[in-house]
C-alpha cells in the first residue's frame, strides 16, 4: 500500500523535533513492494507479491547507537519506538569502551528523488505480462535438447522512502529495481553443466530488456550450458588471465571493495595504513559510486544514502594509488574525512551499514583483440559466480566459463573454475585494460548481516592470478 | 487473537472464490546486540509481525504477504492473492494438507526468554568479546552479535488445520582474525545457539574462535601440489558438503532433474560410514519445531543410512506429484509460499576421536573453513582452504596458506573414511568432523 509521502514526512518531522535528549536521531520510513515470478521446467515454481513497510529509528545517545523499528507508524507508536531506541543506546553505554565521537558534518540533502524509470514504469506492467515473459524465456531455454532443467526468474523491488534526521536531511525517494535471470542445466550421461544469464538494473521494464530480449538471455544461457558439457576441466596453475567485465566487477567488489569499507578497515583490514600508497598498477582506477557512471541503469544506484548524504563517485584507487576508504558519517569522523555516502539499510527494519553501491574499474585504451593477441599462454575468464574475500586480501571467486589462449589465439572452452590470489598482487599485475565498459553483476546481492543490491563492472583487464583445478 | 485473524483471511479468500486458502503468521520479538571492531556497537530491539496468504483458485495459486496486520490490510491481501492466482497457470498438485494428529515438540520454548532483555543481550555480547580477547592479545574481533528471539508461528487452512507454537532461540556469532606485527591470519567464524537461557555459553564459542585464528598465524605455503586426505571441521563440512546433499535429497530438485540422487533410492551413494537425518524434532538444532510451513507435523527422516539412499524430503505439493506423503519439509517464511527445505541436518557420529582421525593421516590437510564454490547439481567444488593445517605421518606440521582444494562432493562421499564422535551444533546443523581421501590440493 502506497502511503502519502507528505503525510509520512510530517509525522517523522514531528517525531524528530520532539526528541531533545539524543545527539542524533534518524527516522527512515521505507515501504517496499516486491514481486517474484519463477518458472522451472515449464511449471510455475513461485509467484508472490510481498509488501513490507515501516519505520526504522536510529539514535546516538551517550556515544552509543540504539535502533528500533516498527511497522505501525502512528505518531504514538513512533514516539514509543523512539524512546525504546534511546533506552537501548543507554544500556549499551554501560559496556561500550570506545564511545562514538560524533558524526562528521556533511551536507544534508533535501528534496524528492526518483531513480530513472523513464520507460516502462514497473507498476504499470501487469502481473500477467511478467508471468508471460518468464514463462516464454524458460521454455526457450529448454528448446536445446541437451538442456534437461531450466529456470527463469523475474523479480522487482519498488521502494518508497522518507528519511528525516536531526541534522537536517529531509528526503523522499522513489526507486525501482527489476531483475531477470535464466539458468540452464545441460546433461548427458553422468555429465552436467550449468549456465546463468541475467540482468539486474535500476530503472523500468523497457530498460531491463534494452540490451537483449528475454528470449536472447534464455538462448545464450542454454547454448552455453550445452557447450560446457563437453568441455574439459582446467588444470590448476598460476597464469595470465583476461577477466571479463563481470569478473572485473566481482574482483572490484569482493577483493578490493570489502577491504576498504571503513568499518572493516578499523578492525584491521590489510589496507589499514595504505592510503597514499601504491596498491595497484598505474592502469587501475577503481571507483565506487551511488550514481550510474559511464553506463546507465547500474543496479546499485542510490542517489542519496540513508544518512542523507549524496552518494557520489568515490575513487578508491586512482592510477594505482589508494585514495579513499568507503565511509558513513561515523567512520568519516574517526578518519577525519568526508562521508562518501555509503550508509545503506536493506529494509526499514535494518540499520544503515557501510555498503558498496556500483563498484568498477574505469576503462582504459586496449582493445580486447589486442589483449588476446599479446597473450602467449593464458585464459579468458568469463561469467562471474559468487566470490569471497578475506581480511588479508586473499580472495577467490568462481567463473562459469574459461577459454584457453595459446600463442595469441583463443583455443578451447574449458569448464568453470575458481580464480584466486591476493587482491593487491593481482591488481599490481594488471598490464592491459580494455576500452569497452559494462556493468554486469546487477543480479547479485551483497551480504553483510543484511542484503544490499549492488552492481559492478569494468572493461576487460589482463592480469595474473591462480586458476584452480583438479590435480590429475 | 492471531488465529482469529488467520480465519478471517481464509473466509475473505473463500468469499472471493478460492477453493482452498491458507494463512500463516509470524510474530517475532527480538533483542540483538552487535559487536564491531573489538567493541559492542549497537543495540537493537524490535517486534515484527507478518502474514502470508496463499489461495488456490481453480487449481491456480496466488500469494500475497504483508507486514501490516490491520483487518483491512488482511482483506486486501486476500484480494491481491486472488488477483495473482488469476495470472497463474493451473497445476492439479496445488493442494493444501489435511489435519493430522501428532505430539508437539517439547524443549524449544523457555519462559525465561520473555524476561530476557536488551540489557542481558548486551552483557552476553560483552562476555563473548572478553573471552576472545583474553585468550590471546593477538585476537582481533571484526564483528559478532548476540540475539535473543521469541517467535510465535500460527497457521490455519481451509482443511481445518489450526496450529500455534512459540519458540525461543538465543544465537550468537563471532568473526575475526589474529594479528601479529604485519601478519594477518585467515578469518574465522564461529556460532553458537540454544533454546534455553541456561544453555547459553558464549565463552566456549569465543574460545574456539580465538584458538583457530591464533593457530592460523605463522602460515607457510605447502611445498608442492598433492593428492591426499582432507579432514573437514563441522563448519567446513557445512560449507562444503551440506548444501550439496541438501539439494540432492530435496524432492523438488529430484522432480526438476537437478538432483544427482534422482532414481537412486535404495542404492549406495556414500561410504557405509555415512548416516544422515533431517530432524526438526531434535531440540539441539535451532530449527526445531512441531510443524512445517504448511502445518504438517515434523518427524525424524533418515535420508541416508549406512551410505544407502533411503528417501527424499517432501512438502505437500511435491509429495502429490510423486503420489507419496509429505515428510513435513515445507519450508519458508510468511513472505513466500512453501518451498521444500531441510529442518535440522544431522550427520550421525562414529566412534573415532578427532585426534585419532588426525593420527591416521599419512599426508593431508585439516580445513577449518572452506571459501569457495560448490555446485549443488553436479557436486563440483573448488575453493581456498582457510585455517588449514598440513598433516604428515599422523602429526600436524604447520598452518598453510594459499592452498586451493578442488573435487566433487559425490565422489568424496564415497571416499569418506572417517567420522568423529565429537559433533558441533551450527544453528540448524549437527555435524561431526569428516575425513576423505583422494582430494586434490593445489599451491601456486
Amino acid at each position: 500500500m502506497m502511503r502519502n509521502g507528505a503525510q509520512v514526512a510530517d509525522s517523522l518531522r514531528l517525531l524528530i523535533s520532539s526528541s531533545k535528549s539524543a545527539t542524533y536521531v534518524e527516522a527512515r520510513y521505507h515501504s517496499r513492494v516486491g514481486s517474484e515470478v519463477n518458472f522451472v521446467n515449464g511449471e510455475l515454481e513461485r509467484i508472490r507479491v510481498v509488501e513490507n513497510a515501516g519505520c526504522g529509528i536510529r539514535v546516538l545517545v551517550d556515544g552509543c547507537w540504539g535502533f528500533t523499528s516498527t511497522s505501525n507508524i502512528s505518531n504514538e507508536t513512533l514516539k514509543e519506538s523512539l524512546s525504546q531506541a534511546i533506552s537501548a543506546a543507554r544500556i549499551l553505554a554501560r559496556t561500550k569502551k570506545n564511545k562514538v565521537k560524533g558524526l562528521i558534518e556533511s551536507k544534508m540533502i533535501t528534496g524528492t528523488f526518483r531513480t530513472s524509470a523513464n520507460s516502462g514504469n514497473l507498476s504499470d506492467i501487469s502481473i500477467e505480462q511478467k508471468v508471460q515473459v518468464t514463462k516464454e524465456a524458460e521454455k526457450e531455454a529448454r528448446s536445446n535438447r541437451l538442456i534437461k532443467t531450466a529456470s527463469c526468474t523475474y523479480r522487482e523491488m519498488l521502494d518508497h522512502k522518507v528519511i528525516i534526521n536531526s541534522d537536517g536531511a529531509d528526503i523522499e525517494i522513489h526507486d525501482s529495481k527489476p531483475e531477470f535471470s535464466v539458468t540452464a542445466i545441460a546433461r548427458k550421461a553422468s555429465q552436467s553443466a550449468t549456465a546463468h544469464e541475467g540482468v539486474g538494473i535500476t530503472g523500468g521494464w523497457n530498460d531491463l530488456f534494452k540490451k537483449k530480449s528475454h528470449l536472447e538471455y534464455a538462448y545464450t544461457a542454454s547454448a552455453r550450458a550445452a557447450k560446457l558439457l563437453d568441455a574439459r576441466h582446467v588444470s590448476g596453475e598460476k597464469s595470465t588471465v583476461i577477466l571479463d567485465p563481470a569478473m572485473v566487477g566481482l574482483l572490484s567488489h569482493e577483493a578490493i571493495g570489502h577491504t576498504v569499507e571503513a568499518d572493516f578497515v578499523l578492525s584491521g583490514s590489510v589496507v589499514k595504513d595504505k592510503i597514499g600508497s601504491k596498491v595497484a598498477s598505474d592502469l587501475v582506477t577503481l571507483v565506487d559510486s551511488g550514481r550510474s557512471e559511464i553506463a546507465g541503469n547500474a543496479g546499485g544506484t542510490i542517489i542519496v544514502d540513508d544518512e542523507g548524504v549524496a552518494a557520489e563517485r568515490t575513487a578508491i584507487i586512482e592510477k594505482g594509488t589508494l585514495k579513499s576508504f568507503l565511509h558513513n558519517r561515523e567512520s568519516a569522523m574517526i578518519f577525519g574525512t568526508a562521508s562518501t555516502g555509503n550508509a545503506r539499510a536493506f529494509q526499514y527494519s535494518d540499520d544503515p551499514l557501510i555498503r558498496m553501491r556500483n563498484t568498477y574499474i574505469e576503462p582504459g585504451e586496449d582493445k580486447l583483440n589486442d589483449m588476446i593477441k599479446e597473450t602467449k599462454h593464458g585464459y579468458i575468464i568469463k561469467g562471474a559466480r559468487n566470490g569471497q574475500a578475506d581480511a588479508n586480501g586473499e580472495f577467490m571467486f568462481g567463473a562459469e566459463e574459461v577459454y584457453l589462449i595459446e600463442n595469441g589465439e583463443v583455443k578451447e572452452l574449458l569448464r568453470g573454475a575458481s580464480i584466486s590470489g591476493n587482491a593487491f598482487e593481482v591488481l599490481h599485475s594488471v598490464d592491459m585494460v580494455g576500452n569497452e565498459f559494462q556493468y554486469d553483476i546487477g543480479t547479485g546481492y551483497c551480504g553483510k548481516y543484511q542484503p544490499a543490491k549492488v552492481d559492478g563492472g569494468g572493461p576487460h583487464i589482463r592480469c595474473t592470478a591462480m586458476i584452480g583445478g583438479l590435480q590429475e | 487473537m492471531i488465529l482469529d485473524l488467520l480465519q478471517y483471511a481464509i473466509k475473505q479468500a473463500e468469499a472471493l472464490g478460492a477453493s482452498d486458502a491458507e494463512a500463516y503468521a509470524a510474530i517475532n520479538n527480538e533483542s540483538e546486540v552487535f559487536i564491531e571492531n573489538n567493541d559492542v556497537k549497537q543495540a537493537k530491539s524490535q517486534s515484527t509481525s507478518s502474514i502470508g496468504v496463499r489461495v488456490v483458485l481453480d487449481g491456480s495459486i496466488g500469494f500475497y504477504s504483508t507486514n501490516d496486520l490491520a483487518k483491512s490490510r488482511i482483506r486486501d491481501a486476500a484480494a491481491m492473492a486472488i488477483k495473482v492466482a488469476h495470472a497463474s497457470p493451473k497445476d492439479k498438485h496445488n493442494i493444501l494438507p489435511r489435519k493430522s494428529k501428532s505430539k508437539l515438540v517439547r524443549g524449544i520454548y523457555d519462559r525465561n526468554a520473555e524476561s530476557f532483555q536488551t540489557l542481558d543481550a548486551a552483557r552476553m555480547a560483552a562476555e563473548m568479546l572478553k573471552a576472545a580477547k583474553s585468550y590471546d592479545s593477538r585476537v582481533s574481533v571484526d564483528s559478532g552479535n548476540f540475539s535473543a528471539q521469541v517467535a510465535t508461528d500460527a497457521l490455519a487452512n481451509s482443511n481445518g488445520i489450526e496450529l500455534k507454537e512459540r519458540t525461543s532461540v538465543f544465537s550468537w556469532s563471532i568473526m575475526g582474525m589474529a594479528i601479529e606485527n604485519t601478519e594477518i591470519s585467515s578469518f574465522d567464524y564461529q556460532v553458537g545457539g540454544s533454546h534455553y537461557v541456561k544453555d547459553i555459553n558464549v565463552s566456549n564459542t569465543a574460545g574456539e574462535f580465538a584458538e583457530t585464528v591464533v593457530k592460523s598465524l605463522g602460515t607457510r605455503k605447502i611445498e608442492e601440489s598433492f593428492k591426499g586426505e582432507m579432514l573437514l571441521t563441522p563448519m567446513a563440512a557445512k560449507e562444503m558438503i551440506e548444501e550439496v546433499v541438501a539439494h540432492a535429497i530435496n524432492s523438488d530438485a529430484v522432480q526438476k532433474k537437478s538432483s544427482h540422487f534422482a532414481g537412486k533410492i535404495g542404492r549406495q551413494v556414500a561410504s557405509d560410514l555415512l548416516t544422515i537425518e533431517d530432524d526438526a524434532t531434535n531440540v539441539e538444532g535451532l530449527n526445531a519445531s512441531s510443524f512445517d510451513r504448511e502445518g504438517v507435523f515434523h518427524r525424524r527422516n533418515v535420508v541416508i543410512e549406512k551410505g544407502i539412499l533411503k528417501k527424499f524430503l517432501y512438502n505437500t505439493h511435491t509429495a502429490s506429484k510423486d503420489g507419496v506423503k509429505s515428510t513435513g519439509n515445507a519450508g519458508g517464511s510468511t513472505s513466500s509460499p512453501p518451498t521444500v527445505s531441510t529442518t535440522n541436518f544431522l550427520v550421525k557420529p562414529m566412534r573415532s576421536s578427532v585426534d585419532k582421525l588426525v593420527s591416521e593421516i599419512d599426508k593431508g590437510i585439516i580445513i577449518s573453513r572452506f571459501s569457495g564454490n560448490v555446485d549443488p547439481v553436479n557436486g563440483d567444488f573448488s575453493g581456498v582452504v582457510k585455517g588449514g593445517q598440513l598433516i604428515m605421518n599422523g602429526t600436524i606440521k604447520y598452518s598453510v596458506k594459499e592452498v586451493m582444494v578442488a573435487g566433487n562432493v559425490f565422489d568424496a562421499l564415497r571416499r569418506l573414511n572417517g567420522i568423529s564422535r565429537e559433533r558441533k551444533v551450527i544453528y540448524d546443523s549437527i555435524l561431526p568432523y569428516m575425513r576423505f581421501d583422494g582430494i586434490s590440493f593445489t599451491t601456486g
